[in-house]
């Protein structure tokens, strides 16, 4: 199908088009005029990833001089590979209507090991392992040494690809995991380094956040990439949480350990040179006075320790004389060791701010805040000179060097907790230093910056106006679009209250309370009954989960359940759920039924779907607000306070709410789907958290909905699956959900389309 | 952690959870009753390299590895001698070689290189540049300047918030307490029945209750500064486009006094005003004072009393 776009021709490799998708192509195209950020949030199963993939090649078509590279990314590898298939299928889709050659390059990145063809390095089961494998076979001091000794192993792969691979361009095509090994396997060249090549002149491509967000990885992966480029978050519910996550460090007892053994192994290293090639370090030592950069004389196989951090300014200026020559900087490695480890002994909380901890440091161990700041960098060059080949190893140092540069570059944002035992055990010692990131903006904060768009887009972004704030940045589009549908698919229900009228709440006051875990049971047991196929059940806690289920078990309401429907249960090990996983759809498959009892923010609620029959029902039991009394999270809340005016209960209930979205969203995979959403706690029904919820569930929630009692929930279920059972064909959809090109050109289908988006 | 233990008496940190290690200059270890014991006159030998040390000298250990806490005994010590800041240098060169000399120096007297001849160029340099350490001994770096200032600030912030929550909490704690009074007062005087007024309470209730979900929200933006300058903005250098106006023309202001004219300021000697006001003195010229001053605004001031008659 060819539309028109606002003006702009989209080819469209379906003959038939949602409404909601051709709105939303609206917006892409407005933002990509206006070349800003947008925030756009559309049901899953709409078909996001096509709409956007077609608006963005055709825009890059019409304009390429504007918009030179699209920057898809998503969050795990089946997700990577679905969009490709996407891709694929518009490409083949503009090559028959145009009949000319495609000339587009789009690929697929992922890390080493999923794309190494190397026979014994990919044949290693962990990334690091593999990493460091390659590391040992492709630097450039090793391959400098295989010149001289052709016995030292190298990789043959890279060697061809180093060789050939840069002069001879990827011929035009979409490639993805498999495709580029495929490719390298044929050609003899490493894929992994033909790829990463290979995306500064790309068109498309697509891969996984860390490669934008991670400063460690972005530095060395997506430096070069221009401005004018579009970038996609997909799936960004959780975008926050990532930019946190890659900034922080945890650092515990054991790390501290490894990397005393680190700092050994580093010492002997340095001695057996100086007696053996002294010239190697007065070489190094020669630069650094210099101040000759890193980068320059570095290749790309070497740079596997980049700098967290990326102030350039700082980077231009020289080392400081106190770490210059190895040995000095291995003292003051000691000492900044010695220093955490003696911090590490405590026998209470302690938090503090980056220039308390700095302050502290001066005083204790004489460590000056500049060369704290060079600490990774200094550690880059060391490594490197002395040549040591097996860098997993020094992970450990790797980590506490970063630790010591962002803490002395960053004096806000961030926060230091000690904390000598776990909450749950306050028995056993277990230290742990978290430096903390509280502000998600720092990491994304040059993202924004160096892209013409950046494009936030997931199923459930609700409330739209809280991510510019998290996130800091101006958006010129929010947009929230809803679901048309032929039918009303989907059918949210509150359940406040048990048959006794007693309500029903995980609150903390009552979670333990008997008649409240008997209603839940009730519930299930009711629900387990009248619905066919599968349920997920989620609840808010493994503990909550082991805690009810125990109590169900004694109260004999398991028994019952059982005789309707089999129960598998999510734990917190993967390849068991993954085994509960793959029995429960059986279960599901030859029509016996099985309930999934599983929890929100694990595995199951973030990256499994639910279609048709696997999930006819979710159940959220309880609200899923986080674990609160998290040091971390206290200060993160405090944060967010003073510096971005949110407050932490508007925060915690719309993080409770995005997740509580997330779970019931895993229901409804497409138009065709159908399934009941059960929020069963009475505190849902209030305004501020009903609100929170995306408008495309929000919509289907009427007041005859709230704070429903079991049987009256039960009532309603019934006639609503009664309802959906009946066929559907393609042809009731028609007009309506699914549209021809004629009718989408009609007049009064434009003024609903218009009707669809709703700007925040 | 629990494995460490005293070289002598082998008691260790597992068996004796009070145990206290201490360390001397020499950078080995005893645990405090072997030092009561050891250097009971004062002074002694250590037990394992035959330093002579004195009791005194002994300090709790602070890290795992002895070394260490000698290592920054020596330093802390050295730079109190080697104590130039970055602003005592022409370049950042110049800087660095230096700082790469105290970092020898510190190396090599812990790992006892050369301590003689390290000493002694330490005293050679304390003689040379006296007054540069006399100088310096207050003066912070720059960048524990920078610390101190965001520590204090970060004190600041905090005390103000707090003084800002508790107020807040107090001023709703009173409203509340208001209306709760109001609506008291009013069912005892009020000829209303009692469900119309527990409903206007309940509104009343309902509205202030908004209100202070509005202030709450209304909390002001973080992004100006002091100036008003908003925060993020960039601040063009471009010039500022002209604005094509009559210029303005200064007029001298006309007071109408209905009398005679006053006299003007370079008169007043001529007439002889100046007699009878106190000639200034020489403190008061100083400041650019004339006698003349005080006299003419008394002379405005008495012919502006003058009125029509």
């Amino acid at each position: 199908m060819k539309l028109n776009i606002d003006g702009l021709l989209v080819y469209f490799p379906y003959d038939y088009i949602y409404p909601e998708q051709y709105s939303y192509m609206l917006e892409l195209k407005r933002t990509l005029d206006a070349k800003g950020h947008g925030v756009l949030e559309m049901p899953s199963g709409t078909g996001k990833t096509i709409s956007l993939l077609s608006l963005i090649v055709a825009y890059q078509k019409a304009y390429p001089l504007e918009v030179t590279k699209l920057v898809y990314c998503s969050r795990t590898v089946p997700e990577i590979e679905k969009v490709v298939e996407e891709l694929r299928k518009l490409m083949d889709y503009y090559a028959r209507q145009t009949e000319t050659k495609n000339d587009f390059l789009a690929l697929a990145l992922s890390s080493r090991k999923n794309l190494c063809i190397h026979p014994e390095v990919s044949s290693l089961r962990f990334g690091k392992e593999v990493d460091g494998k390659c590391h040992s076979l492709t630097a450039s001091y090793i391959r400098a040494q295989h010149h001289s000794n052709p016995s030292q192993p190298v990789c043959q792969f890279y060697e061809k690809f180093d060789a050939v691979g840069r002069q001879v361009p990827i011929p035009p095509g979409i490639y993805n995991l498999d495709d580029l090994k495929d490719f390298g396997r044929r050609k003899g060249w490493c894929p992994y380094f033909l790829a990463r090549y290979a995306i500064l002149h790309a068109n498309i491509v697509v891969y996984s956040y860390h490669y934008l967000l991670d400063p460690k990885v972005a530095d060395l992966v997506s430096k070069e990439l221009a401005k004018k480029s579009v970038v996609v978050f997909d799936e960004a519910h959780n975008i926050d949480n990532v930019c946190i996550d890659s900034m922080s460090v945890n650092i515990t007892r054991r790390t501290l350990d490894r990397c005393q053994t680190n700092v050994e192994t580093l010492q002997n290293t340095i001695s057996r040179i100086k007696e053996t090639d002294a010239a190697k370090l007065r070489e190094e030592y020669r630069r650094l006075v210099e101040g000759l950069k890193e980068a320059n004389v570095a290749r790309e196989t070497d740079i596997y320790l980049s700098n967290p951090v990326l102030p350039d300014e700082i980077l231009q200026e020289a080392v400081p004389g106190s770490i210059r020559t190895a040995e000095h900087f291995v003292g003051f490695i000691k000492r900044f060791l010695e220093y955490l480890k003696a911090r590490l002994r405590i026998h209470h909380v302690v938090q503090e701010s980056a220039p308390q901890f700095l302050k502290d440091i001066y005083e204790k161990v004489c460590i000056d805040r500049k060369p704290l700041r060079f600490c990774a960098e200094r550690l880059r060059s060391l490594l490197r000179t002395l040549e040591i080949a097996d860098i997993a190893d020094f992970s450990p140092i790797t980590l506490i060097s970063h630790f010591a540069t962002l803490v002395s570059t960053y004096s806000k944002g961030f926060t230091i907790i000690i904390e000598p035992f776990e909450d749950k055990t306050p028995t056993i010692a277990n230290p742990v230093l978290h430096f903390s990131c509280m502000d998600p903006s720092i990491a994304i904060k040059p993202v924004f910056g160096r892209f013409q768009s950046v494009i936030i887009t997931s199923g459930t972004l609700s409330p739209l106006d809280i991510y510019p704030r998290i996130l800091d940045f101006r958006p010129v589009t929010m947009a929230s679009f809803t679901m048309t549908l032929a039918r009303t698919c989907l059918c949210p229900l509150i359940v406040g209250r048990g048959n006794d009228q007693v309500a029903m709440t995980s609150k903390f006051e009552t979670r333990e309370d008997f008649a409240v875990i008997r209603n839940y049971g009730n519930l299930l047991l009711e629900m387990s009954a009248i619905v066919p196929d599968g349920i997920v059940a989620f609840f808010t806690s493994y503990i909550y989960m082991e805690n009810i289920v125990a109590s169900w078990y004694e109260q004999g309401i398991l028994e019952n359940i059982q005789r309707n429907k089999l129960i598998f249960i999510e734990t917190q090990d993967a390849a068991e759920t993954s085994m509960a996983l793959e029995k429960y759809q059986e279960a599901c498959e030859n029509g016996r039924g099985a309930i999934l009892l599983s929890v929100a923010r694990g595995k199951v609620s973030e990256g499994i779907d639910f279609v048709h029959h696997f999930g006819r029902a979710v159940i959220m039991f309880g609200v899923p607000y986080v674990y609160t009394q998290s040091r971390i999270l206290k200060a993160r809340l405090e944060y967010l306070r003073d510096q971005f005016q949110i407050r932490e209960n508007d925060f915690l209930t719309f993080d409770a709410m995005r997740h509580a979205a997330q779970c019931v969203g895993r229901a409804i995979r497409g138009k065709t789907d159908y399934g009941l959403m059960i929020f069963a706690d009475k505190r849902y029904a209030r305004a501020d958290k009903r609100g929170k919820l995306p408008r495309w569930i929000q919509e289907h929630l009427t007041d005859g909905s709230l704070n429903l009692t079991i049987d009256e929930t039960v009532q309603l279920s019934k006639h609503f699956l009664r309802q959906m059972a009946q066929p559907f064909r393609q042809e009731d959809q028609l007009g309506l959900s699914l549209l021809t090109l004629e009718q989408l050109q009609s007049e009064d289908m434009l003024q609903k389309i218009a009707q669809i988006a709703q700007q925040a | 952690m629990d494995d460490q233990g005293c070289p002598r008496c082998k008691t260790t940190k597992y068996r004796n959870p009070s145990l206290k290690l201490m360390v001397n200059v020499c950078g080995h270890t005893l645990c405090e009753s072997c030092v009561e014991m050891l250097f009971v006159r004062g002074s002694g030998n250590c037990v394992q390299c035959n330093t002579p040390l004195r009791k005194s000298n002994f300090r709790v250990q602070l890290f795992e590895d002895p070394a260490i806490d000698k290592e920054v005994e020596i330093r802390k010590k050295v730079l109190k001698i080697y104590n130039k800041r970055e602003f005592d240098f022409s370049t950042l060169k110049e800087y660095n070689d230096y700082l790469e000399q105290v970092e020898d120096i510190v190396f090599n007297l812990t790992n006892n290189i050369d301590v003689e001849g390290t000493k002694q160029i330490m005293e050679q340099y304390q003689r040379d540049n006296k007054d540069i350490i006399q100088k310096n001994k207050a003066k912070l770096t720059r960048e524990q300047e920078e610390l101190e200032e965001l520590l204090l600030q970060e004190q600041q912030d905090s005390e103000q918030r707090r003084l800002e929550t508790l107020q807040e909490e107090q001023r709703q704690l009173q409203a509340k307490r208001k209306s709760k009074q109001a609506l008291l007062d009013e069912l005892e005087s009020s000829k209303l029945p009692a469900a119309v007024l527990l409903a206007q309470h309940k509104d009343r209730a309902a509205q202030l209750e908004t209100q202070i979900e509005k202030q709450k929200q209304n909390v002001k933006p973080a992004n100006i500064f002091s100036t008003g300058i908003m925060m993020g903005q960039t601040v063009s250098f471009a010039s500022v486009s002209r604005v094509e106006e009559v210029l303005y023309v200064y007029q001298p202001l006309f007071i109408d006094t209905y009398g005679p004219p006053v006299p003007g300021l370079d008169q007043l000697g001529r007439l002889g005003y100046l007699n009878h006001v106190r000639t200034a003195s020489p403190q008061d010229q100083a400041g650019g004072y004339t006698s003349g001053l005080a006299c003419h605004r008394a002379i405005q001031d008495a012919f502006s009393g003058l009125f029509p008659s």
